[in-house]
């Protein structure tokens, strides 16, 4: 159901009332959730708040059961016909599945293909580029993040950070509408985090659309436009991130800074 | 089927006897010449290592069959002429006691230093650390491949009918030659040797299920 | 103290050889796909396609290979199926080989990592992309090592087709020798013949498994 506003106006992505469950156990409860173009949301809570699930339901990884979730206008995974839910046909969720760029936490790239056929595979047989041409925005993208050198080596030779950087860039490469980051840096060794984080500030600071979960509370503090807590399947608070980090209005986001200052030793 | 059945299970029944007969056999004996051989190869003593590792490279990369007629056909002509069960058996140990040493060999070799250490540190001594920390864990993990390496040895008994010993498959072959019940014969055969596996599996089971309350 | 007779028929046996390789190779690819299939229909089936994928495992490993064969060569005929005995012996082969096939292409396709699934549906590819491009070159690569250690139980199970009279190098070996009365030494140069073939396999399982350690 295409909203009334403006191309301009509307939201990237929406999740109206969002419910999901596992057998017995509610993983996401009535969450609703909008993201402004351009705008940085970083997703922040306790493990099995149901963050992840939550960015996982955007590009349609978790089929959530109740509710809905829109980017740029669409409707994901399912459309309502005369007030009933119809699952997509799996054509129109890969189609939309090309147009969300994600990251995951770990084992992102092929490890079979070279780092340069990572990152142009998907728009060659997806997209329908032209080889030559995806090749020269892949060289383009390697460029950017620093590692152009590594465009024929296969992942395994990269560390941590490189790979990350790389996925980075091969969702990228399919020039999406909206970035989605699941812990990307939380397996990685600490001096490796930082690069990632660079190139995720670059990204924001040229407007992508992104929405990102992690632990990095002083990247989502300096970084991030809108903070959201979750706990149990529920945004239980959002907000200026200033704002939120300095004085938090819920007594569990209160309870969730305290443990995270205890464990990392912040101010 | 039932006719058929009545007429021949006697027959049928004979011939899984000595089938029994053969893989118990080879399965005793494998049990411990495996060991034998295993610890052989793990051996610092000169010369021993390489020989039973010769042997197991040997048995691995050699078709059973090929081993029965060598034993069956070659010893009678040397002159000491084993009978079929005889080749069969010791074809059947000579072949599974190789897979059954990498086993072992496998087993003990997984153990971890630190295992012992762990223990000494807790002051007991090495023998004590082998007994009840050490030992039961090697058991443990040497079960489930031994067990599935008898079920092999129970199938390979049927290639021994390759030189007219009276097991089950060689039993179907003479049935199959008189009678016209080709059909018949083989879900008889198929059945026998599915319920004897089942059952090797089963005891299998329960003793891994056994050795593992040990730990 | 030369072996004479095993060198005077030396060619026959190679002969013979050449027959067992073409049985090993004519089996090898049926038995990865037939195992690729059921691999597949054992991790992505149904309850009922798990249940018949499991009785034919189930049935396969409890029975001996040689008497699928003698069903093959014997039964067969007399319900006016007629199966030329080589045809056969591949097929028969390739079904059992292939149950073994299955487990292994099914821990294969398990042990890859969730993400490698998600990252590739992600980009928006389709089913038939993702197979073809992520998961199969990464499933027979990670099946690679114990898939070459099947096929040396593979070649030495060529063996047995000399029970039902498929002429290969046992069998070339069994006639030699009952012609001149040498058995100790063809049935020795027939296992040497033997032990090279399979020895060559176990040596690139071995190659391809310190890949492997350095891959990941």
């Amino acid at each position: 159901m295409p909203t009334e506003l403006t191309a301009h106006e509307r939201p990237m992505v929406e999740l109206r009332r969002v419910s999901m469950s596992f057998g017995r156990h509610r993983v996401l409860n009535d969450v609703s959730l909008t993201v402004s173009r351009g705008e940085m949301v970083a997703i922040i809570g306790p493990s099995g708040s149901g963050k992840t699930t939550l960015l996982r339901c955007i590009n349609f990884l978790e089929e959530y059961d109740g509710g809905e979730v829109l980017v740029d206008g669409e409707t994901v995974g399912f459309r309502l016909e005369a007030g009933r839910r119809i699952r997509r046909t799996e054509r129109e969720i890969a189609a939309t599945r090309s147009n969300i760029g994600i990251v995951f936490q770990s084992y992102n790239l092929f490890p079979h293909m070279t780092v340069l056929r990572n990152i142009t595979a998907a728009p060659i047989r997806v997209k329908g580029v032209s080889p030559e041409e995806a090749e020269a925005r892949a060289r383009a993208l390697l460029s950017r993040i620093g590692l152009l050198e590594k465009a024929d080596e296969l992942p395994v030779k990269l560390s941590g950070g490189q790979q990350q950087r790389v996925a980075i860039a091969r969702a990228l490469a399919m020039q999406p509408k909206v970035m989605l980051f699941d812990e990307v840096t939380s397996a990685l060794d600490p001096e490796l985090v930082g690069e990632v984080l660079a190139v995720m500030k670059s990204l924001a600071d040229d407007g992508m659309t992104m929405v990102v979960v992690t632990h990095e509370m002083q990247f989502a503090r300096e970084i991030a436009n809108r903070i959201v807590f979750m706990d149990e399947g529920a945004i239980v608070e959002e907000g200026d991130p200033k704002r939120l980090f300095s004085a938090p209005t819920t007594e569990r986001l209160r309870a969730f800074l305290k443990r995270y200052r205890e464990s990392y030793l912040l101010s | 089927m039932n006719g058929f059945l009545a007429r021949y299970l006697s027959v049928f029944l004979e011939g899984a006897l000595v089938t029994v007969e053969l893989a118990l056999a080879a399965i005793a004996i494998v049990i411990v010449w495996g060991l034998v051989v295993a610890v052989a190869r793990l051996s610092r003593v000169r010369g021993l290592a390489p020989l039973a590792g010769g042997y197991i490279q040997l048995m691995r990369n050699t078709p059973l069959l090929v081993q029965i007629y060598f034993i069956y056909f070659g010893f009678a002509m040397a002159g000491f002429g084993l009978s079929g069960f005889a080749s069969g058996l010791l074809a059947l140990c000579l072949q599974n006691g190789a897979y059954a040493a990498e086993i072992y060999r496998g087993g003990l070799q997984s153990l971890s230093v630190k295992q012992i250490e762990g223990g000494r540190a807790l002051g007991m001594t090495p023998w004590l650390t082998f007994r009840i920390v050490v030992l039961p864990q090697a058991v443990a993990r040497v079960v489930p491949p031994l067990g599935n390496q008898f079920v092999l040895i129970l199938k390979d008994t049927s290639i021994v009918s390759a030189i007219a010993v009276g097991e089950l498959t060689h039993v179907g072959k003479l049935l199959s030659e008189r009678t016209a019940a080709t059909y018949e014969i083989f879900f008889v055969l198929a059945a026998f040797y599915l319920v004897m596996t089942s059952i090797v599996t089963t005891l299998v089971r329960l003793y891994e299920r056994r050795v593992a309350l040990l730990l | 103290m030369l072996p004479d007779v095993l060198i005077a028929n030396f060619g026959y046996l190679l002969r013979g050889a050449v027959v067992t390789v073409g049985l090993a190779a004519a089996t090898i690819v049926p038995s990865a796909v037939i195992g690729m299939l059921l691999a597949l229909a054992k991790v992505f089936g149904g309850i009922t396609v798990r249940a018949i994928v499991d009785v034919y495992l189930y049935v396969i490993r409890g029975v001996p290979l040689l008497v699928l064969l003698f069903f093959m060569y014997y039964a067969l005929p007399y319900s006016g199926i007629d199966v030329p005995p080589l045809f056969g012996g591949v097929l028969v082969m390739s079904l059992y080989f292939g149950a073994f096939m299955a487990e292994i292409f099914r821990a294969a396709i398990l042990s890859l990592p969730r993400a490698q699934w998600d990252a590739a549906r992600s980009l928006g590819m389709r089913r038939r992309l993702m197979f073809r491009i992520v998961i199969y070159p990464q499933v027979f690569r990670l099946a690679a090592p114990p898939f070459v250690n099947t096929c040396i139980l593979l070649v030495k199970s060529t063996s047995l087709v000399s029970i039902i009279s498929l002429w290969e190098l046992t069998l070339a070996g069994r006639e030699v020798a009952e012609r001149t009365f040498a058995p100790l030494q063809i049935f020795g140069g027939v296992a040497i013949i033997y032990f090279v073939l399979c020895y060559a396999l176990s040596r690139y399982g071995l190659y391809l498994e310190e890949r492997m350690r350095f891959a990941h």
